[in-house]
């Protein structure tokens, strides 16, 4: 075909669709891409910050030496290794000064994943350190320093061991992996252990094997190690990652590819919209060609091989989006994230050209395709009626692509058929009340003032077609709204979940005596806790009376367990009851409330009862209730809540949380001079991990949100484009008859908002029912229904859309009749 | 030579057919010309159409210089009508997003023109346009439109041209221009012209004058 007709398509931008064709594939490739080749680079990262959580690939954790054979076979795979080992000891300044302290003796390659951070002086700048402390060195938490009465350079003994005090150990990797060590903490190197001489048989001491390699070779070494392993030794990988920070993350990935998925279905309808609308216009000039002896096979290769010219481009600039997407985003990220992103690889441009491919495939070609079949008599008789052909096929071939697409992108089967049935719902439904409404709207409209016969007799003319409008503007305000309301509930429920003063240190072991002292110091200080919790430790010996085995293996479920026991004749704020119901206050029974994995790990249901060990004294409970938890709250949370009367006679300690600012730190100095037996541990570094983290990932929610939208909008202005044009005829034909410009723009504006506020009417329908699946079974969240979106939905598709179509066909008040009846 | 053969043309209409052309017989001669004229509604453009090889018949025949029509598709007429057929329309068609050269070149490009530029270029001045190459068509008159697409049916050099009211979105003067630039061009070119015209300018120049009326030829 002839370079001049190629040159025609290309400059044929009057008509705007190949703008929005172009825009809409550019779209569609860039939120593909970027948001793939994010959630790529973010998935490396989490597993890089799970690694991280344990310092190492994987770990050999032993409540001994662990076998002798575990660390040589390790080297002899080519892996790299470091040990390591922790426990409780004093250290001691002088005879005034001394402390409980978790210490921690590490050797030469810790941390094998991860930073440690060391400060020159306490509470000094955080710097990252390439190595631990070296042997005859210790490393002491900041706080230590005050407490002990040193300064870097003086000497501390651990044991039998003296050694210097080389620097205020900071953070590191592993540090929230073996929860609690208790007290501040002391880093020294593994070969001082010998001369402290504190690890006799029987000591209070966890050891482990640290491992970092390729995955083929960790893989091999876990399968020969595995076996070996005996009682009180496991192996710790990835798993075991933070549960706050990766709900949080695994929540937002779902929102972004539910994004993504939904910008590919806009994108694909504003493709389709504007292809519709290209090759009608584009009729004529077939059939000028034909004329001029173009057959169909010309005409065909002309529109498929600039189509092809319009994707390369749309995917290249598409690409380039995406890749900027997801360096925008790591830009807002990069301070947050603890670990560098892997790269993201080839993929994501992959599905991005892929999916540019069958937009263009499924969406733009079949109209264009037709074009080959445009009768040539057109150049005799305009107004010659084009049978449509526009066959169920296509519609099903769309439909399939855009599942198909969704799906492979998302690989989540409940997130595509959320979105398809609310899609179904407003499709069915809008086409049903579309033409309902529409053709009562003729009834009103006959005894209406002039404006609204106008708009209402433009409305019933073009009944079929605007009903398809309504549908189809319904669609992406539904997008719209389905984004708006999931992206609403996330970040609320983020910030309900890690509110601002989320408590970020706990104290545990406080005794009876001392709950009003600790209480009062607390509030002195104008500290910000949590109420006290009693705390029992006690032990779950059998289930209906059948006794449950003891083992430490923790892959058995259902064997005897240890845990912490609380009190409470109210149910915590934060639990929600999955099963049986809350005990009345004061009750007397002996009843027990389970946390719904601990009680599914015990096979334990309400109305079983419950033989429990407590010190040395046994007693009976029936469960009466399952809460489910939410762990991520940083709240004080239990297994096991009694009423208060069924543990009255075990002694027990208490508990509290509290949120405590940087600067606000040394106040843990005072309160443990006073409190010398409560345990402080120690969160605040994760939670504010945690928090940075959902802050950032919120950030790049609402980023994607604008992106979407602005996916939406371009749906919306092929929507009202594509029926431009005959409304600009009929408008210059009145206007050439003498009716006024405030009569035609104002019938526009009727009837362009009656159809957006049908359209907002089918939106909120499907959008809240798209979002109760969402929810409900895709993102694990509770739903709601949310009332705003009714008005919210209504005014927005009438108010948006009556302004796109008035602003649209300005140019029919705008310019001379004639002018428009001619270039139409 | 035009050669048309108990021609008939009906529609589907609600339940029933409308005949439009009954059986029209006729023939033209190489290098003749002859004007179609008729009251609105005859069925004058429905025979253009079939003449052209733009529509299908219901029956009869058609064939130019020996081809028959009927037997070819819809492609085939398409390439039949690229080497053979020339044409200029009451509202000219030109296309909107090329220039008058580039509205020239097209139909040369089609056939596989080599040299579509110069010849566009050539045609475009004997129409009296050289200086307008570069123009739109919405830069230009309607008479001015009208010999651009004059110039495109002769570029092609076809061996016959059908016109179908080329004067009936034109002022009388600018129609006289164009009725003058159209019979010039016609003769040196020594092309077959058939028209279809209210005109009756038009129609006294042909050589043959064959009206329509309800579908039924007279004067053939």
């Amino acid at each position: 075909m002839s370079v001049t007709a190629t040159r025609m398509l290309l400059r044929d931008w009057r008509g705007g669709e190949l703008g929005i064709l172009v825009a809409a594939l550019t779209l569609a490739v860039a939120v593909v891409s970027g948001i793939s080749a994010f959630t790529t680079r973010l998935q490396s990262a989490l597993e890089q910050e799970s690694h991280r959580f344990l310092a190492a690939d994987l770990v050999v954790r032993s409540a001994r030496t662990p076998s002798e054979a575990y660390l040589p076979e390790g080297i002899n795979r080519g892996l790299a290794w470091a040990q390591l080992m922790t426990f409780p000891s004093m250290v001691i300044a002088d005879e005034d000064h001394m402390r409980l302290a978790s210490v921690k003796a590490v050797s030469n390659a810790y941390p094998l994943r991860g930073q440690l951070t060391y400060s020159a002086e306490p509470f000094g700048e955080v710097l990252p350190a390439a190595r631990g402390p070296l042997p005859g060195e210790v490393w002491l938490d900041s706080r230590l320093f005050p407490l002990l009465d040193v300064e870097v350079g003086d000497r501390v003994e651990i044991g039998d061991a003296s050694l210097r005090v080389a620097a205020s150990a900071r953070t590191e990797p592993d540090q929230g992996s073996s929860f609690f060590g208790y007290g501040p903490r002391v880093l020294m190197h593994i070969d001082d252990i010998p001369a402290t001489n504190v690890v006799q048989p029987g000591s209070r001491v966890e050891y482990r094997l640290l491992f970092a390699g390729q995955p083929d070779e960790l893989a091999e070494y876990r399968e020969w190690v595995e076996p070996q392993l005996i009682q009180g030794e496991r192996l710790l990988d990835v798993e075991g990652g933070q549960p706050g920070l990766s709900d949080a993350l695994e929540r937002s990935e779902s929102f972004l590819l539910l994004a993504g998925s939904l910008g590919v279905v806009l994108a694909a309808v504003a493709i389709a919209l504007a292809a519709r609308r290209f090759s009608e216009r584009h009729r004529d000039f077939v059939a000028i060609m034909k004329s001029l002896g173009a057959t169909s096979v010309n005409v065909n290769w002309l529109y498929g091989r600039s189509l092809i010219l319009l994707g390369l481009v749309s995917t290249a600039l598409g690409c380039f989006g995406g890749w900027a997407i997801q360096a925008l985003f790591f830009d807002l990220f990069g301070d947050q994230l603890p670990v560098q992103p892997g790269p993201a690889g080839i993929r994501p441009y992959a599905i991005g050209a892929a999916t540019a491919l069958t937009c263009l495939l499924c969406f733009a070609w079949p109209p264009l395709r037709r074009l080959g079949g445009a009768s040539p008599l057109r150049v005799l008789r305009r107004d010659m009626p084009e049978e449509e052909r526009r066959s169920l096929g296509d519609y099903a071939l769309g439909l399939s692509a855009v599942a198909l697409l969704m799906l492979w992108y998302s690989s989540d089967i409940v997130l595509t058929s959320a979105v398809l049935a609310g899609l179904a719902i407003t499709v069915c439904l809008g086409l049903v009340l579309a033409m309902t409404l529409l053709r009562g709207g003729r009834l009103v409209g006959m005894s209406a003032g002039s404006i609204w016969r106008l708009a209402l007799a433009g409305l019933q003319r073009r009944g079929t077609e605007n009903a398809l409008q309504v549908v189809i503007f319904g669609m992406a305000i539904m997008l719209l709204l389905v984004m708006v309301l999931v992206r609403t509930s996330l970040i609320d429920d983020w910030q309900t979940q890690l509110p601002e003063n989320t408590p970020n240190h706990f104290v545990i072991n406080i005794a009876p005596t001392e709950v009003q002292a600790v209480d009062l110091m607390l509030r002195e200080n104008e500290v910000n806790s949590d109420a006290l919790y009693p705390m029992i430790r006690g032990r779950i010996m059998a289930i209906n009376n059948e006794d449950l085995i003891r083992t430490s293996d923790d892959s058995v479920g259902r064997r005897q367990r240890e845990a912490n026991f609380t009190w409470s004749d109210v149910k915590p704020e934060h639990n929600r009851l999955v099963a049986g119901q809350w005990w009345p206050e004061g009750t007397e029974e002996a009843l027990v409330s389970l946390e719904r994995e601990f009680a599914e790990r015990l096979e334990a249901r309400v109305g079983d009862t419950m033989s429990l060990l407590i010190g040395s004294e046994s007693l009976e409970v029936t469960v009466a209730s399952i809460r489910e938890v939410q762990w991520q709250s940083m709240q004080p949370n239990f297994f096991a809540i009694f009423p208060p009367k069924a543990l009255a006679q075990f002694p027990a300690t208490f508990m509290t949380s509290f949120h405590l600012a940087p600067e606000d730190k040394l106040f843990l100095n005072d309160f443990i001079r006073s409190f010398p037996t409560a345990t402080v541990v120690e969160m605040d570094v994760v939670v504010e991990q945690v928090r940075g983290i959902v802050s950032q990932v919120s950030a790049a929610v609402e980023l994607v949100l604008f992106v979407i939208m602005s996916a939406g909008a371009l749906v919306l202005i092929a929507g009202v484009q594509a029926s431009v044009d005959g409304r600009m005829h009929e408008s210059s034909v009145l206007r050439a008859l003498g009716a006024r410009r405030g009569l035609l723009l104002g019938g526009l504006a009727i009837e362009f908002a009656a159809l957006g506020l049908f359209a907002g009417l089918l939106a909120v329908v499907g959008a809240e029912l798209s979002v109760y699946i969402l929810q409900r079974w895709a993102m694990d969240m509770s739903y709601s229904p949310s009332p705003w979106v009714w008005p919210f939905g209504l005014t927005f598709g009438a108010v948006l859309i009556g302004a796109l179509g008035v602003i649209s066909c300005r140019r029919v008040i705008s310019s001379p009749p004639l002018a428009v009846l001619r270039e139409l | 030579m035009i050669k048309v053969d108990n021609l008939q043309k009906s529609v589907p209409i609600g339940g029933g057919e409308l005949e439009i052309l009954k059986g029209i017989s006729l023939e033209i001669k190489s290098g003749e010309s002859v004007a179609i004229i008729g009251a609105s509604g005859s069925g004058k453009s429905t025979l253009l159409g079939l003449l052209a090889g733009l529509d299908e018949s219901s029956h009869g025949s058609v064939s130019i210089d020996g081809t028959e029509l009927g037997v070819l598709d819809e492609d085939g007429r398409a390439l039949f009508r690229g080497e053979k057929i020339g044409f200029v329309f009451q509202s000219f068609q030109l296309l909107p997003a090329l220039t008058a050269l580039e509205n020239v070149m097209l139909p040369l490009e089609l056939k596989g023109s080599r040299d579509a530029g110069e010849r566009a270029a050539f045609y475009l001045g004997r129409v009296g346009l050289s200086e307008r190459v570069d123009h739109y068509p919405r830069q230009m008159s309607g008479g001015e439109q009208q010999r651009v697409a004059i110039a495109r049916a002769f570029a092609a050099q076809p061996s016959i041209l059908f016109a179908d009211e080329p004067t009936g979105n034109l002022d009388t003067e600018t129609g006289t221009h164009i009725i003058d630039l159209l019979f010039e061009l016609n003769r040196e070119e020594g092309t077959t012209l058939v028209l279809v015209t209210h005109d009756h300018r038009l129609a006294d120049r042909c050589q043959r004058v064959l009206r329509m009326d309800a579908g039924e030829l007279s004067g053939a």
